[in-house]
Parts: structure tokens; C-alpha cells; sequence
């Protein structure tokens, strides 16, 4: 098993051992999923029909900006990050696993409310599948490079935890999943543009793929990136 | 060429506080060399630069041969256990994972247990058979028996001893003078961010000069004197409690501590 590998298999390892990771990841989702899912199919049955979508959106949403960050700030805002550059190893290398194991533990968390959601609450399941599948894949990416940002920025645990708060919280209200964004008043429909839960909910409820809700999820997903080797830079060559 | 480390004109600076002024100073292969200074003279940038750990403002830092080293506790992520640490190391370092090696260092214990729940003495052995993995010519090690017990901290004594028979360079940064005195063939120490003194432990004491505690117990109490000329003051000294009519009841005479000549100079006196 070469190093990479080997550091991926490990690193999914340390995130089944670590609370933070578990709760949001999979135990908050679930909960939510179990309370909110119970109440909008007995308020609003015509939710039945994307309830797995704004389930997995607010589990994807949670998982990534509330549960990556302070696994990023572990290394990269203490003395783990010696342990690389001793060794030679370049410092993204975990920042890709770290990335790399979230993606799948949040394809796992979505794959289980795929499954539970038709059995629990009777709710149909997504009618067209690649959408919904691509449109999952590219929403975890997305809120994945926008987490990686928090986790590099922010000096300590402490701050981080009130940056992915300040981001969470806005994301899932003003995404549509828990009432239609057209009920929002202008300004905060508008806002709620700004961020790629809003973008991957149309997604993965959309019949079919379309350039006008690709293309913001592409630019978040550009500046993230370009913004995190900036970060990244920053703190190689302190 | 004979050394293990030179390091020429090295300055750092963080904004407008200047660390490190321009030092010199070298390591002989095979040598144990120790790092000295007072909190924020410089040490650790010092250290950190020569590990390539920060980058530095100017001089030159040649380092002749593969470099091993020994992080600080907080440098493993806290759900890690032992033994995969050891196995991570190995493959970033394409060597064999060898667990046995946390045997040698009477750790083999921690190999399943998580970085979290070790004690201090457990993350540093742990870190030092982590920096041993690349079988390094020149180790570092940072205050490598800080919160160890007297066992614990003359076996590693010992293992360091042995890595030095095995014609590897030691450069350490330690606060406890009694282990330099005892492991090291030469140190440096820095103040203010310039090498204050660079030699051997015997060369330091030459340096000071021949310092002398003398304590004198009459039946007023204990009298503490300091001299570099103990015949001199002796007669004086003595002369003095003669003339005084007090009876003497103990005279104690020794040689200054390292740890009073490290002060001397560290602290500029």
C-alpha cells in the first residue's frame, strides 16, 4: 500500500474516532432528518417529493463546513504541520486527505438518507437520478473547498467553529430546503445565491443539468480553490 | 569535510523584532551538541531554520547529510495510535515500518494506544523513534527528557549515547544543564539572538574562570560568599571571623555549577 493510500485509509480511520466528525457527519443529519423529516411530510406531503434532496443537502452542508474545519485547523494550526515538512511531505497532502475522507463519509451520510427516506416517511425518491447523483458529487465538492478555506484561515479551533457557524446557518435557511425560496423576500433570496446549497438543492432537484446552475457552483468552487493554495502558501512560508 | 552542520551569518527577523543577528556555528560529525539560551534568546527559530522548518532572512545553513526530527508533543493528530504513527512515518519515509523500535525505546506499549492518552515521557519517545524512521545521520532532538522520571530519563540518556556510537550527530535544545554536562560534547549559547559562547563544556568553565561557593555556618546562621580566588578570600574570609571572635562550625567550598556559568553568560553578567 503506497503512502498516499495508506495515509487516506488512516485518515478515514481518525475521523471515525473523532466526536466532531461523527456528530456531524452522521449523528445531527440523522437526527434533523428523523424530527424535520416526521414533521414536513405530515405538515407539507407535497415535500415528500425532494425530501431526500433537502435532507442531503442540509447533511452535506452540516458535515462540511461544521465538520472539516477544525480537522483542518488540527494540523495546520499546530505543530502537526512540522510532521509534514520534517519528512518532506508537501503540506497539501492534508488538505487532499482530509478532503478526500470527508467527501466519502458525506457520500455515505447521503447514501443512508437515500435509503431510510422511502421507508421512514413514504417519500419518493429522486426522479432523475444522474442529476441528483451529480448534483450531490458536485455540492460535497463545492462546500468541501469552501470549508477548506474556513479550516486554513482561522487562527484556532474557537474562531472556526464561529465562522462555519456564520456560514451553516444562512445556507440552509436560505437555500429553499426548509420552506421554497420564493417565499423569501428579495434581498434574502438574493443572498441565499451566494452560496452552493442553494445551487446544489436546484441541482439535484433540476430534470436535467443546465450551465445557469452549474456555472456559480464552477466559480465558488474556482475562488475556494485558488484561495486555499493562497492560504496555504501563507502558512509554508512563514 | 568534518562537520555535520555549518551554519554562516544566519539572521532572522519577524517584522520589526530581529531574532537571530548574523550567527555562526558549527557541529562536528559524531559530536552531541546542545543549544543553549534563556527563554527568547533565539533558540528555536534557530533550530527551526537549520530543520528547514522556517524559512530565514540571509546567511547560509549547510546541513551535510540526512536530517531526523524529534517534534514537539501536539505534533501528532490526537486520535492516532503508536503503531500507525510509526507505519505513517515509514511509508512518507519509504522504509520499512519497524514497530520495534518503540520497544528499544520501552514504549512498545503505545502502539495501540491513541496520542491523546499518552503520558508526556510516551509522545517523547514515541516522537524520537518517529524521527529515527529515516535512519537519519543528524538528529534533533527538542528537550528530549523533559517530563521523564530519573529511570526514564537515564535510559534515553543511554539510548542517545548509543546513537552517538553509531557515528550519528545529536544536536539537542535542552533547559537542564545536568544532561548537557553529562551528554555533550559541545554547546552554544545564544543571547539576544548572537552567540554568546560556542565550545566544549570544559572550555565553558576555562571561560568563566575558577568560580567558588563558599559557605561558612556559625552560630548566627549561614554565610554565603562567591570568589574567583580562593585562597585569597579564604584567608580573608577567615581572618574576618577571627577578628570577630565567632566560632566557626562548618566551612563548605565548591566549584560552580554549569548551570551558574550557563546564567553568566546567557544572561550577559
Amino acid at each position: 500500500m503506497n503512502g498516499f493510500l495508506y495515509g487516506f485509509t488512516l485518515q478515514w480511520k481518525l475521523d471515525l474516532r473523532s466526536r466532531t466528525m461523527l456528530i456531524t457527519c452522521y449523528a445531527v443529519p440523522l437526527l434533523f432528518f428523523a424530527v424535520m423529516g416526521g414533521i414536513f411530510t405530515s405538515v407539507m406531503p407535497e415535500s415528500k417529493e425532494t425530501l431526500i434532496q433537502s435532507m442531503t443537502v442540509f447533511a452535506v452542508t452540516m458535515g462540511a463546513l461544521i465538520g472539516l474545519p477544525p480537522s483542518l485547523a488540527e494540523i495546520y494550526r499546530s505543530d502537526i504541520k512540522n510532521a509534514y515538512q520534517a519528512n518532506g511531505v508537501p503540506l497539501s497532502l492534508g488538505l487532499i486527505l482530509i478532503n478526500i475522507s470527508a467527501f466519502v463519509h458525506l457520500l455515505i451520510m447521503s447514501a443512508i438518507l437515500y435509503v431510510i427516506a422511502p421507508i421512514l416517511f413514504d417519500v419518493k425518491i429522486p426522479e432523475h437520478l444522474e442529476t441528483y447523483l451529480g448534483g450531490l458529487v458536485i455540492l460535497i465538492t463545492v462546500s468541501l473547498s469552501i470549508a477548506s478555506i474556513i479550516g486554513l484561515a482561522v487562527k484556532d479551533t474557537a474562531n472556526t467553529s464561529m465562522f462555519s457557524i456564520l456560514l451553516f446557518i444562512p445556507s440552509t435557511m436560505l437555500s429553499g430546503i426548509m420552506f421554497p425560496s420564493e417565499m423569501l423576500p428579495q434581498t434574502f433570496a438574493i443572498a441565499g445565491k451566494l452560496f452552493p446549497a442553494t445551487w446544489g438543492y436546484k441541482l439535484m432537484t433540476d430534470s436535467a443539468f443546465s450551465l445557469q446552475t452549474l456555472c456559480p457552483l464552477l466559480g465558488i468552487f474556482l475562488i475556494a480553490f485558488i484561495l486555499s493554495g493562497v492560504l496555504l502558501k501563507r502558512i509554508r512560508t512563514r | 569535510m568534518t562537520n555535520a552542520l555549518e551554519v554562516k551569518g544566519l539572521r532572522k527577523s519577524y517584522g520589526e523584532k530581529v531574532v537571530l543577528k548574523g550567527i555562526d556555528l558549527y557541529v562536528r560529525r559524531g559530536d552531541i551538541f546542545a543549544l543553549l539560551g534563556v527563554n527568547g534568546a533565539g533558540k528555536t527559530t534557530t533550530l527551526e531554520c537549520i530543520e528547514g522548518l522556517r524559512k530565514y532572512d540571509g546567511g547560509t545553513i549547510s546541513v551535510n547529510g540526512r536530517i531526523g526530527i524529534q517534534l514537539q508533543s501536539a505534533a501528532l493528530p490526537a486520535h492516532i495510535k503508536g503503531g500507525e504513527a510509526v507505519r505513517l512515518f515509514a511509508k512518507w519515509n519509504r522504509k520499512p515500518a519497524d514497530t520495534s523500535m518503540l520497544a528499544a525505546l520501552g514504549v512498545d506499549s503505545i502502539a495501540n494506544k491513541q496520542y491523546q492518552a499518552m503520558s508526556t515521557g510516551q509522545k517523547r519517545r514515541l516522537h524520537l523513534a518517529l524521527a529515527l524512521i529515516c535512519d537519519p545521520d543528524i538528529v534533533f532532538l527538542d528537550e528530549p527528557t523533559a517530563g521523564l522520571d530519573i529511570e526514564g530519563r537515564i535510559s534515553l540518556h543511554e539510548y542517545i549515547r548509543n546513537l552517538k556510537a553509531q557515528g550519528k550527530t545529536i544536536i539537542l535544545a535542552s533547559h537542564d544543564m545536568a544532561e548537557v554536562e553529562s551528554l555533550c560534547d559541545s554547546i552554544a549559547i545564544l543571547r539576544d539572538g548572537e552567540i554568546a559562547f560556542a565550545g566544549t563544556v570544559i572550555a565553558l568553565t576555562e571561560k568563566i574562570g575558577k568560580h567558588y561557593n563558599i559557605q561558612i555556618r556559625t552560630g548566627q546562621g549561614l554565610e554565603t560568599y562567591e570568589s574567583d580566588d580562593i585562597r585569597a578570600s579564604l584567608i580573608t574570609i577567615l581572618k574576618s571571623y577571627e577578628e570577630k571572635d565567632t566560632v566557626i562550625q562548618d566551612i563548605r567550598v565548591d566549584r560552580g555549577s554549569l548551570e551558574q556559568h550557563f546564567l553568566k553568560i546567557a544572561k550577559g553578567e
